[in-house]
C-alpha cells in the first residue's frame, strides 16, 4: 500500500503544494485529475524521488522512501513513463533491454514478451528514431514494465497521440497493467483517459486533493464546486434549501423551486448540479399529455433555448428556465423537435439526478 | 632542417596536444555534465566563469604558468617550466574550459525530462552521466575537436612555457614563428603544411567517431 501524508512543497508565488492524505492500495490504479498547474506533475516527481519535499512521508512497501539511504533501490521498484517517449538512438530491443543492463541482468525472455505484449515484435531491430510516435509510445511504455516494477508511474502518457492510436493503446495498457498486478498512479487532464484505466480517481486543484473517491463518484457527486466545474458539470446554480421533505430537499433558486434528493436541510446554501445528459427535453404542446405523466422526472421547467453547439456526437443546448440550464440532445432530436435558438421548450428532471453541494453561507437573498 | 629533426616536432606537438586534450576531456567531460546536471548555489557565476575561460588568451595563461613554474613560483620545485609536461600544464588550462564549457551547453541541450527518464530506469549517477554523454555524442565531439584545434594551434603559452628549446620543447607552430623569423619562408610553408595535415587528420578520426553508427554497449 502506498499512503502519502502532510507531503508539503512550496514554490513561492507558484504553488503550495499540500497533500494530507492520499491512498491506493496495492495492485490498483489510481489517476490524478486536475487542471493546468495544479502540482500533479510535481506530486509523480517527489514520488519519482526526483524532488525533495519540504515535509511529509511517502510510505512504500512499509517504510517511508523520502528517509530512505538507499533511494537507488526505490527507484529500481518503481517505473516513471513520461508525456514523451524519450527513446535512446538505439534500437529497439535495447531500449526496452536498458533497465536490464543497468542493473548488470541480461532476460531477453522478458524483453521479447514485452515486445509480444505491446504489439512491436516486428519492430525488434529497428531503430527508435525510425518509429512513429505511436509506436514510441508503446517501446516507452514497454520498458516501464519490462522490469516488472511494483509502482507505475505515469505522467500523461498519452498527451501526445491521436484519437486512434490512444484508444488502442489504452485498451492494450489496460489488460498490461492488470497482468503486471503493478499498482499504477497516473495523471492526466483528459476525464475520459482516467475513466478507462482507474480503479480510483483523485481530483487535485492549486496543489491539494480536493477529492479521492471512485471515478462514479467524483464524476456524479463531485465533492466541491471547483470539481464539478473540472469534470465538466455545467450546470453549476446557487441556492438554499427552503423545505426538507423525508430525504426531498426544495432548493429555492431565484423564484424556481428545484426537487433534490439530498441529506441538507432547510437554510442550507448550496450548489445544485446537473450533468446535460441527465435533462431530457419535450416540446411544451405535449407537456400536458401523457409524457409528463409517464415520465419519473419530478422537476420540470419551461425554458426557452438560448444557445445550441455542437457537444460530443450531438449538441449541447443552453437552455433559459429561471436560470442557465445545459443539456444535451442527439442531432436527430435537434431535427426531429426542431430546436432552435428561441423556441420554447419544457426541460425536465429527475430529483436523484441532482447533486446538490454546500455552498459557503452568504447573504444574497437567494 | 632535417627529416630527423621534423619528425621529433611533429612527435612532440602530437604527443603534447594530444594529452592535454585527453587530460582536458577527462576534466571537462564529467565537469560540464555535474554542472549542468546539478543544481547548487552560484551556478550561473560558474557558468559565467567558464565561458571567459573559453576565450582566455593563450599568452595569459603561458604567463600564469611561467610565474607558476619559475624557479620561484609556488610550483618551481617541480621543475616543470621548459619542459613538455609544463607546455602540457599550460594546453590542459586552455583546453579544459573549452571543453568544459561545450559539454556544458551540450548536456544542457538536453530536455530535462531525458535525464529524469534515463534515472527512472534505475541508472546510477555514473551510469546516467555515460548514457546522456552518449546520447549527445555529436556535441560532446565537437567539444573535443575544438579544444584539440584549441591547442594544436596554439603558440604563445607553448612558446613561452617550453621555451622553443631544440630537440625538447620545440613544436610545429613554435618552429614555424622561428623559421619565419629567420626568414627561411620555404621551410616555414612546410611546417604549415604539415601542421595542417596533422590536424586534419586527427579531426578526420574525431569526426569518423562522431558521424559512426551508434553502437549501444552496456555501462
Amino acid at each position: 500500500m502506498l499512503k502519502i501524508e502532510n507531503l508539503e512543497l512550496n514554490f513561492p508565488g507558484r504553488l503550495n503544494l499540500f497533500i494530507d492524505k492520499l491512498s491506493i492500495e496495492n495492485g490498483r490504479t489510481l489517476a490524478i485529475i486536475g487542471p493546468n498547474g495544479a502540482g500533479k506533475t510535481t506530486l509523480l516527481n517527489i514520488i519519482a524521488l526526483f524532488q525533495k519535499p519540504d515535509g511529509g512521508s511517502i510510505q512504500i512497501w512499509g517504510e517511508d522512501i523520502l528517509k530512505a539511504a538507499d533511494k537507488l533501490k526505490f527507484r529500481r521498484k518503481i517505473s516513471f513513463v513520461f508525456s514523451q517517449p524519450y527513446l535512446f538512438n538505439e534500437t529497439v530491443y535495447n531500449n526496452i533491454a536498458l533497465p536490464f543492463r543497468l542493473r548488470g541482468v541480461r532476460k531477453t525472455q522478458a524483453v521479447d514478451e514485452m515486445l509480444d505484449l505491446f504489439k512491436i515484435g516486428r519492430l525488434k531491430m529497428n531503430m527508435a528514431s525510425t518509429l512513429s510516435q505511436g509506436e514510441k509510445h508503446r517501446v516507452a511504455l514497454a520498458r516501464a514494465f519490462v522490469t516488472q516494477p511494483r509502482l507505475v508511474l505515469m505522467d500523461e502518457p498519452f498527451l501526445s497521440l491521436d484519437a486512434r492510436f490512444k484508444r488502442s493503446l489504452m485498451n492494450d495498457l489496460r489488460r498490461i497493467v492488470k497482468l503486471s498486478k503493478a499498482t499504477v498512479i497516473f495523471v492526466t487532464q483528459d476525464q475520459f483517459e482516467a475513466l478507462a484505466l482507474c480503479d480510483t480517481m483523485a481530483v487535485m486543484v492549486n496543489g491539494k486533493i480536493m477529492q479521492q473517491a471512485g471515478p462514479e463518484d467524483i464524476f456524479v457527486r463531485p465533492g466541491s464546486k471547483e470539481i464539478a466545474d473540472f469534470v465538466g458539470i455545467e450546470t453549476i446554480v446557487e441556492g438554499r434549501v427552503y423545505k426538507k421533505e423525508e430525504n426531498l430537499c426544495f432548493i429555492k433558486v431565484k423564484d424556481k423551486i428545484l426537487k433534490a434528493v439530498s441529506e441538507y436541510s432547510a437554510g442550507d446554501d448550496v450548489f445544485f448540479c446537473i450533468r446535460p445528459e441527465d435533462v431530457t427535453l419535450s416540446l411544451p404542446e405535449k407537456q400536458a399529455g401523457e409524457q409528463i405523466d409517464t415520465n419519473s422526472a419530478r422537476n420540470h421547467f419551461q425554458a426557452v433555448i438560448i444557445n445550441i453547439e455542437p457537444w460530443r456526437l450531438g449538441y449541447k443546448l443552453i437552455l433559459d428556465c429561471g436560470f442557465n440550464l445545459a443539456a444535451s440532445v442527439t442531432a436527430q432530436s435537434v431535427k426531429s423537435l426542431d430546436l432552435r435558438i428561441g423556441r420554447e421548450i419544457t426541460a425536465s428532471f429527475k430529483a436523484t439526478a441532482v447533486h446538490v453541494i454546500r455552498r459557503e453561507s452568504r447573504d444574497d437573498g437567494i | 632542417m632535417n627529416f630527423i629533426e621534423v619528425s621529433a616536432i611533429l612527435k612532440l606537438s602530437l604527443y603534447v596536444s594530444m594529452l592535454a586534450t585527453f587530460i582536458a576531456v577527462c576534466i571537462g567531460l564529467p565537469l560540464g555534465s555535474i554542472i549542468a546536471i546539478k543544481k547548487f548555489p552560484f551556478k550561473k557565476i560558474i557558468i559565467a566563469l567558464i565561458n571567459t575561460g573559453m576565450g582566455m588568451p593563450p599568452v595569459v595563461v603561458g604567463l600564469f604558468v611561467v610565474l607558476l613554474l619559475s624557479r620561484n613560483g609556488p610550483l618551481g620545485f617541480i621543475q616543470w617550466l621548459y619542459t613538455p609536461t609544463g607546455m602540457v600544464l599550460a594546453q590542459v588550462i586552455i583546453a579544459t574550459p573549452i571543453i568544459t564549457g561545450l559539454s556544458l551547453a551540450a548536456v544542457q541541450s538536453v530536455e530535462p525530462g531525458f535525464y529524469q527518464q534515463i534515472l527512472a530506469l534505475g541508472a546510477t549517477t555514473r551510469q546516467s552521466i555515460c548514457i546522456l554523454v552518449r546520447e549527445i555524442r555529436l556535441s560532446i565531439l565537437a567539444a573535443v575537436i575544438a579544444g584539440f584545434g584549441s591547442i594544436i594551434s596554439e603558440v604563445g603559452a607553448v612558446m613561452m612555457v617550453g621555451g622553443n628549446i631544440k630537440g625538447q620543447t620545440r613544436v610545429l607552430t613554435t618552429a614555424t614563428v622561428l623559421e619565419t623569423h629567420m626568414g627561411n619562408f620555404e621551410v616555414a610553408i612546410a611546417l604549415g603544411l604539415i601542421l595542417l595535415t596533422m590536424s586534419f587528420i586527427v579531426n578526420l578520426a574525431l569526426t569518423f567517431i562522431q558521424q559512426g553508427k551508434p553502437r549501444y554497449t552496456p555501462p
